[in-house]
């Protein structure tokens, strides 16, 4: 069974919700990266979502734009990247890996997601195309990775059947009108369009984009089932990159757990 | 009924393989609510009667088409012809597509506009239109254009809009664009993204297209009344191409003018320094759409180069891209000291400073007059004048004001 869904399903079992993490892959550079993602296991994420850097990230805020930029200046790639998961693997093999791009750099490595060597990336999610639209026809596919499809407060609800039903790993909801790390959340639309998304999707719904405290996190994981932390980890990476000494993104992700438990 | 080749793009928005909505999910339903839009307005009888009483009240329109007699004696052979966009109220053929669009913006209720410009020539266009209709107003640029195009910034700001610097990436025209489109994903529900281009998702290829056309439309009479055929040639300047789809599509089934479109060669395409997808580029995804775009094998956009800030751009428009695959027009490249070169030559010879990114279309010349018999008639799309080019050709020059 694939990680990601095995880890969802199991999460749900136990009527416990999801932490996910995110990091751009080569920020600031892949012992790091591969550092860090050790660091997010131990303090208790459940799901690692990697950022494929592109040069022209236009969902993203200026947090995860400046993180794109620092990776592609180490010429981090998706074959650097795919690399790196496989290097992972060989130390943990049950943590799902979501990596979340664009859609240029997938569609430029075709034969290295067909291959996916060791089964080691369990899941994509592509930034800037509409939920409904399936990545296999545009010859990005394996039968061991699934795809994560966004729906958004200005989702149409006649799409949002259809999207529901595209998503396979699990229903990505856009807690804003925003980029990755803006901060106007309206958690009375957040609630009714997630109970709404719930309705037609057969996986789960975590929601994302403008979570950056521990209460923020708290308040989304009432109404969803689990949440998506970006910015604001991303930030700390940054801030601390020169020292590499890391032990607060591993007190602040405990506390993100410790919020949604 | 239209041919099959002028009923393009499809329902979902391709030309062919290219185009298509590539955007994050947000985006979706404006672009939804904006295609719905120009549907339902686009035949309407008042709204056409607005857009054509604007382009002939505001903008001037038509433009001549005006017989270049120097720059035609000095090949000496055919006839030259200047298709006069520079003549346009604020100075190029942008006004043509924003006067269009703000249309669409008052339709559905929008309070707050916002655009990218490279030359700049689409920010004054864009906020001369908002300025007119009393639209809050928001013109992105890149830090470096706004450094080459200085004249053209402080237009933007006396016609009332805010101008926002963007220092990510290359800081010009790309970058531009992005920072417009996170503004949007924001503000999507009170605010009109006018896209300067026949480029972006669906629909705004069309639309652009569309609005443009009405050079091409002035083409086919001028044509009849002043040499009683079709010209052999239409030779137009392409960055994201829409002064050439705006010349272009109108010809596109009229098979005995051929349609050249010149883009930014820089330093030279076998160099890798330059903005000439067509000529240098595979297919790939930016800004919302599928096209022509210079990419890296690791699927990166590659930094750009051209001495012409409105043609300093890595992708260009899709149906441009299926013009060339589908073998109807021709696409070259001229480098930015040929472009250089004409820009001189054209004002010493007829008394018109081309812009910059005219000037790559006129520099093509050189090459096309030695195809042509003296009976032929080639129109050049003068896209815009050059004024805003002065401070770039002084200071490569040496001059100093």
């Amino acid at each position: 069974m694939n990680r990601l869904t095995k880890r969802l399903t199991d999460l749900k079992k136990q009527n416990k919700k999801a932490l996910v993490a995110y990091l751009v892959a080569g920020d600031p550079d892949i012992e790091t990266t591969l550092q860090l993602m050790q660091l997010f296991i131990e303090s208790g994420v459940d799901v690692i979502e990697i950022g494929v850097p592109f040069t022209d990230p236009i969902a993203e805020g200026p947090i995860i734009q400046k993180a794109h930029d620092r990776a592609l200046a180490k010429d981090i790639s998706l074959t650097s990247i795919f690399e790196m998961v496989q290097k992972f693997r060989e130390i943990d093999n049950n943590t799902p890996i979501v990596l979340m791009g664009y859609l240029n750099t997938f569609l430029s490595h075709k034969n290295l997601i067909e291959e996916n060597k060791k089964d080691s990336v369990d899941s994509i999610l592509v930034v800037d195309i509409p939920g409904e639209l399936n990545l296999a026809d545009y010859g990005i596919r394996n039968q061991n990775i699934n795809t994560i499809s966004l729906i958004s407060p200005t989702t149409n609800k006649d799409r949002i059947k259809s999207i529901a039903e595209n998503s396979t790993g699990f229903v990505y909801y856009v807690t804003l009108r925003g980029v990755t790390g803006a901060s106007n959340l309206n958690i009375n639309e957040i609630t009714n369009n997630i109970e709404e998304i719930k309705k037609y999707a057969s996986v789960p719904t975590l929601a994302g984009f403008g979570i950056k405290s521990p209460e923020d996190a708290k308040l989304l994981s009432s109404c969803s089932d689990g949440v998506i932390v970006g910015s604001s980890i991303v930030k700390m990476i940054e801030e601390n990159s020169q020292t590499k000494e890391f032990d607060r993104i591993g007190q602040y992700i405990s506390e993100l757990k410790q919020a949604i438990s | 009924m239209k041919s099959n080749k002028q009923s393009l793009p499809d329902k979902n928005g391709f030309f062919g393989d290219y185009g298509g909505k590539f955007v994050p999910e947000t985006l979706m339903y404006a672009l939804e609510q904006l295609e719905s839009t120009y549907n339902n307005l686009k035949d309407d009888e008042n709204f056409k009667k607005q857009f054509y009483k604007d382009l002939s009240e505001f903008v001037g329109r038509p433009s001549p088409l005006y017989f270049a007699k120097r720059l035609t004696n000095h090949y000496g052979t055919g006839s030259i012809w200047f298709k006069r966009e520079d003549l346009n109220h604020t100075g190029a053929h942008k006004i043509n597509n924003t006067v269009g669009q703000i249309l669409l913006a008052k339709h559905m209720g929008k309070k707050r506009i916002i655009a990218e410009t490279g030359a700049g020539q689409h920010g004054v266009a864009t906020a001369a239109v908002a300025a007119r209709l009393g639209l809050e107003c928001h013109i992105y640029m890149g830090a470096e254009d706004i450094q080459r195009q200085s004249p053209n910034v402080y237009r933007i700001k006396l016609l009332g809009a805010q101008i926002h610097s963007v220092d990510s990436g290359s800081a010009t025209l790309k970058d531009a664009l992005n920072e417009a489109l996170r503004d949007w994903v924001t503000n999507v529900d009170d605010t009109y993204y006018i896209i300067g281009s026949v480029t972006g998702p669906h629909p705004y290829p069309m639309i652009v297209r569309d609005f443009n056309s009405v050079v091409g439309e002035e083409l086919i009479s001028q044509s009849q009344n002043l040499f009683n055929k079709m010209p052999d040639a239409i030779v137009a300047c392409v960055g994201g191409g829409s002064n050439a789809m705006g010349a272009f599509y109108p010809f596109i089934n009229i098979n005995e003018t051929r349609l050249i479109g010149v883009e930014a060669g820089g330093e030279g395409v076998q160099t890798g320094e330059h903005a000439a997808p067509l000529n240098d580029g595979t297919p790939g995804v930016l800004h919302g759409a599928l096209s022509y775009l210079m990419q890296d094998n690791s699927g990166q956009v590659k930094d750009t180069k051209s001495v012409s800030a409105g043609l300093d751009y890595p992708g260009v428009g899709p149906e441009h891209s299926w013009l060339k695959d589908s073998g109807r027009a021709e696409y070259v490249a001229v480098t930015d000291d040929e472009a250089l070169k004409a820009f001189h030559e054209v004002s010493e010879l007829e008394g018109i400073i081309p812009a910059l990114e005219t000037a790559h279309a006129l520099a093509y010349l050189d090459v096309l007059m030695k195809e042509f018999d003296s009976n032929s008639n080639i129109i050049v799309n003068v896209s815009g004048r050059g004024d805003k080019d002065i401070n770039t050709v002084a200071e490569i020059d040496g001059i100093k004001f």
